[in-house]
């Protein structure tokens, strides 16, 4: 290992990415777009839900009943409508979401102290979405339910009503949310972000400046230079992870200061792991543009390997206890996981290295793993 | 032109390997994968009463939703466990929880939730409170003996709930589909403009130019042998993945599902084209496309539902032609819609698809001048 000629190939490296003005320009603007995107578009907090009421009863009681979903601010109401069959052209165009159907007798049962159907369709062509407003409805209605029953037991009991509602409810959850106390889809989403653009813009970049040597011919230069394998690899990334250690700087900031949330962890501990981080996904994009040949194929095999897993198999959206167990093991397998958690720790939770050890640890090995492996597959000399 | 567009594509075994990849894995993984369900959230209990109606209550948080990790012997361990990541809820029942409900007075349980997860959070933390309404309210009326088990006698209202479409909810016919129209998007933007660039950094462009054919004659079969393929890879997935593994029921009718898909291709691919001329080599073509790409995926409801994104998103919705060909995609597929009620859908997707065509073959036209 030769500092000098480290230098003098990272050096180079720094030349080409500058002069390629667009590619540089693009190589901060991508992840930063991609933040602000994921940021203010991948939100689940479904409002606002359309949806329609046929009022077979045409009473006072299915009135109110249909005020309820009307006057919540989960719905958002589109107007009555006379029959079931306009309400299936209107579901099928994607005009409206659910639709509830008031039955006729609706309040004459109700008085008469027994139970009242009403139907509900929800278009179910957005299973998460589905999942919400159902949740939506079951709550109107057991909302609805609990204060007819209060009334009922009251009149009967000869209680007050508000004791006859104490009664009925002698369960009381008190739900603590940890971590993110006002429960912000953004909160929980902006440090995972971090991880998911980490993991894949430093290995894009990575890979196309690489094999572009190899498309472009330059590459003999190197096979016939005096430079190791070790010190242009070195020198080869070291641009690259420091282009991706600003841009993480460059996240942290959006993360924290335009999303606001809160960093409770330890800094220093953060920018270790994300380093560590860095190395390894680099470390990626080192290895795929050893094994390919163009620049197509180098951003393919990488969104491959990358974009997918870090989405699925890390956390982000789906609990890796949820998963099944083949997704599970693949998890296990990737550093996305590993950092997710130190993420979550740092941001959300303020835990430290006492906790998040084993994670460090693994990113560590991984990164040394990936570093052997791109060295013992980069021949000077082609096979070929 | 078209043959040799064709062979070329052909030729090119990385890229005909992420093709068949891309529609057959990963729209597999897609929809096997995702699933933004509460399911077998792993949950630990604390239970200082230990007696019936808490061993009841306790019971009650079972699968499909939660997932019952065993009892731990104070509050610290839970947190140490939720700390680490290793649990999601923790649940409390407090001394004395069965004394309480006999007597009518309120007892209160306590459930800590991760919520480093907002929706997920939420979503157990609304399960978990219905859980212990209805025990509350079973509980009740036994204790009161006002009303005796049946709802049918009872001033309640019962709710039916069908969902439509999708009457189980299967997440994967909601995945794939829509992992397979962003694939096509994908290609749509990508397979065009890579083919003209690498003809730019080939040098193979100053054949075309002297050749004696106009700028349109050179677009029009690059796209067309595009649209070809992404149409062939479209069908397979549609019929092996889609059909095939996923039992997706498709109920509309095909020809005009891709009828829509062959408007939507050639009418996008100008935006592949747009690029084109912006860029000079791969790289700066892969790193526009995703530029292009994610805008529009994020704006057209694929992953997020328009009814989840902020009003000026949705307003912004409006002209991501992706988002038009979601509504009428899934019309088809799933909904058996017909023309009659998608015609504005194909509408916007003509008229979008129309101005990025225009705008790609005129930049197209310019450059050649």
């Amino acid at each position: 290992m030769n500092m000098k000629r480290i230098v003098a190939v990272a050096h180079k490296e720094w030349r080409e990415i500058v002069r390629d003005r667009v590619f540089f320009s693009l190589s901060f603007i991508v992840p930063v777009a991609m933040m602000l995107l994921l940021g203010y578009g991948l939100s689940l907090d479904v409002e606002n839900i359309p949806f329609a009421v046929v009022d077979y009863d045409r009473s006072a009681l299915s009135r109110d009943y249909a005020y309820r979903f009307i006057g919540s601010r989960y719905f958002s109401f589109k107007g009555y409508v006379s029959e079931e069959r306009a309400l299936a052209r209107l579901l099928t165009g994607n005009k409206i979401r659910a639709a509830i159907i008031i039955p006729e007798k609706f309040q004459e049962r109700l008085l008469s102290e027994r139970s009242a159907r009403v139907q509900t369709l929800i278009d179910g062509t957005f299973p998460s979405r589905t999942m919400i407003t159902k949740g939506y409805v079951i709550a109107i209605n057991s909302a609805a339910s609990q204060e007819l029953l209060a009334g009922y037991l009251a009149r009967k009991g000869g209680m007050p009503l508000k004791e006859a509602q104490q009664l009925l409810q002698p369960v009381n959850v008190e739900v603590r949310f940890l971590y993110n106390q006002s429960v912000k889809s953004i909160w929980s989403i902006a440090p995972k972000l971090i991880m998911v653009i980490l993991m894949v813009s430093p290995p894009f970049l990575t890979a196309l400046g690489v094999v572009r040597e190899k498309e472009s011919g330059s590459i003999y230069n190197i096979y016939a230079s005096t430079v190791s394998r070790g010190e242009f690899l070195i020198g080869k990334i070291t641009p690259y992870i420091a282009i991706s250690t600003f841009n993480s700087l460059v996240l942290w900031v959006l993360a924290t200061q335009l999303f606001g949330a809160p960093f409770k962890g330890n800094f220093l501990f953060y920018l270790v792991s994300t380093f560590l981080y860095l190395i390894c996904t680099t470390g990626i994009g080192l290895l795929v543009s050893v094994l390919v040949r163009t620049q197509i194929a180098a951003m393919m095999v990488t969104s491959i390997v990358t974009l997918m897993p870090a989405v699925l198999y890390s956390g982000v959206l789906i609990p890796i206890t949820s998963l099944t167990k083949t997704a599970q093991m693949m998890a296990h397998c990737l550093p996305a996981m590993y950092y997710t958690n130190i993420v979550v720790g740092c941001f959300l939770k303020g835990v430290g290295l006492k906790v998040l050890w084993l994670d460090t640890l693994v990113l560590v090995l991984y990164a040394t793993v990936l570093f052997t492996l791109g060295y013992s597959l980069f021949h000077k000399r082609p096979s070929s | 032109m078209t043959v040799k567009e064709f062979l070329q594509l052909f030729r090119d075994t990385v890229v005909l390997c992420f093709m068949v990849y891309v529609f057959t894995m990963d729209v597999y993984l897609a929809g096997s994968g995702v699933s933004l369900e509460l399911k077998n959230a792993a949950t630990v209990v604390h239970d200082a009463d230990h007696s019936v109606a808490s061993r009841e209550l306790i019971y009650r948080f079972r699968p499909p939703y939660f997932k019952l990790d065993g009892e731990i012997a104070n509050m610290e361990q839970g947190v140490r466990l939720l700390d680490q990541g290793a649990e999601m809820l923790a649940l409390y029942i407090p001394p004395r929880f069965q004394e309480n409900l006999g007597r009518g007075e309120p007892a209160a349980v306590q459930l800590q939730v991760d919520s480093t997860n907002s929706v997920l959070g939420l979503l157990a933390a609304g399960y978990g409170a219905r859980i212990a309404g209805e025990f509350g309210l079973e509980a009740a009326l036994r204790q009161t003996g006002v009303a005796t088990g049946e709802q049918e006698n009872l001033p309640v209202i019962q709710d039916d709930h069908r969902v439509w479409f999708n009457p189980n909810q299967n997440d994967a016919w909601f995945m794939s589909i829509s992992e397979l129209l962003t694939d096509i998007t994908l290609f749509a933007i990508f397979l065009p403009g890579a083919a003209m660039v690498r003809e730019k950094e080939r040098g193979t462009v100053e054949q075309l130019l002297v050749s004696p054919l106009s700028p349109f004659q050179i677009m029009f079969p690059k796209i067309l042998a595009m649209t070809a393929v992404i149409l062939a890879g479209t069908a397979f997935s549609l019929f092996g993945v889609l059909e095939g593994v996923f039992h997706v029921p498709i109920q509309g009718s095909l020809i005009l599902f891709f009828a829509v898909t062959t408007l939507y291709v050639f009418t996008t691919a100008g935006l592949g084209m747009f690029i084109a001329t912006l860029a000079r080599n791969m790289a700066q073509v892969g790193m526009l496309t995703v530029l292009i790409f994610l805008p529009m995926i994020f704006l057209s409801g694929a992953w997020t539902p328009p009814e989840a994104m902020t009003s000026w998103m949705r307003g912004l919705m409006y002209i991501s032609p992706l988002h038009y060909f979601l509504d009428a995609s899934f019309g088809i597929l799933l909904k058996g819609a017909g023309l009659e009620i998608l015609w504005d859908s194909v509408l916007a997707i003509a008229l979008i698809g129309s101005i990025n065509f225009g705008l790609g073959m005129w930049r197209f036209r310019r450059q050649f001048q």
